[in-house]
């Protein structure tokens, strides 16, 4: 995997990281006005960088699988495989 | 990773309780043939899968089995709301009752718990491929008989669902089973094990 898109994913699981905890967090306090800002900033965050990702890398998701020419959630890796995991110096 | 939707895959709207409905379906939920079976059984096989279109498979079917547990819950949600405990004896339901009020436990019809020693994952993409094409077949027949039991058109309707995914599904094992052995000697679909003998 490349430098570059290995980079971007780490930024990617950091984001949807954040998005997750903070939904745990509103789940049991769904009136805080922190945690709803908070969840809001990472969430648009997220979003951006995995609009990035899969225009220059291809599908996060099934669904996102845009090209009329070939179904593309089959020509990258699952991200078990050592080399979905590796590049962009850690 | 995955994510959760907030919605069933199909509608599943049952007007009247009942719980000897919910005593058989169960099995769909922790039986030898059931849902949480069949996804764990694909999720847990497609790390040895050969190649992505067989990886991808297994994801997918092993992630709308998930999708087919929730049908199954609802359904016994629905099956076994508001009762009195006369109904629940009257229908046999009291020795569910006693372990699990009318919480959902993952049982087969008979009561034994679910296990994994339901399904296998063998690490040999041949083996497991056959394995998938019989636990579809299985949950098929399984699907048909609760279908035999039941009048009710409101539980019949999501069950005909399910019963038709199964047969869609053991169609899209059948095209893996074909791809991974174009990819052997085709003299010897035997000679290695394309996921250990590299």
């Amino acid at each position: 995997m490349s430098d570059g898109k290995m980079k971007l994913l780490k930024k990617i699981q950091a984001e949807s990281f954040a998005v997750v905890e903070a939904n745990l967090y509103l789940d049991t306090h769904p009136t805080c006005k922190d945690g709803l800002e908070y969840f809001r900033r990472h969430k648009e965050l997220c979003e951006k960088l995995k609009k990035e990702y899969e225009e220059k890398y291809g599908p996060l998701t099934a669904a996102a699988s845009e090209s009329t020419k070939k179904w593309e959630w089959v020509t990258e890796p699952f991200p078990w495989e050592l080399d979905a995991n590796k590049g962009g110096n850690n | 990773m995955w994510q959760y939707e907030k919605k069933l895959q199909y509608p599943v709207k049952i007007a009247n309780p009942n719980p000897t409905l919910a005593k058989v379906i169960i099995s769909q939920l922790g039986g030898p043939d059931g849902e949480l079976g069949a996804s764990m059984r694909y999720l847990n096989q497609r790390y040895s899968a050969p190649c992505r279109e067989v990886q991808a498979i297994l994801s997918d079917i092993g992630t709308e089995e998930l999708a087919h547990m929730e049908m199954i819950s609802a359904i016994l949600y629905q099956l076994t709301r508001d009762l009195s405990v006369k109904e629940i004896k009257e229908a046999g339901f009291d020795a569910y009752f006693v372990d699990h009020t009318t919480g959902i436990y993952p049982q087969a019809a008979s009561g034994v718990p679910f296990t994994a020693a339901y399904f296998q994952s063998k690490g040999d993409p041949i083996t497991d491929l056959h394995e998938d094409l019989a636990a579809e077949q299985k949950a098929r027949t399984t699907y048909d008989n609760l279908l035999r039991l039941i009048d009710d058109p409101d539980v019949r309707d999501p069950i005909k669902f399910l019963r038709e995914r199964e047969i869609v599904h053991y169609q899209r094992f059948g095209e893996g089973l074909a791809m991974v052995q174009e990819m052997l000697d085709s003299k010897n679909f035997y000679a290695f094990n394309p996921s250990f003998d590299k």
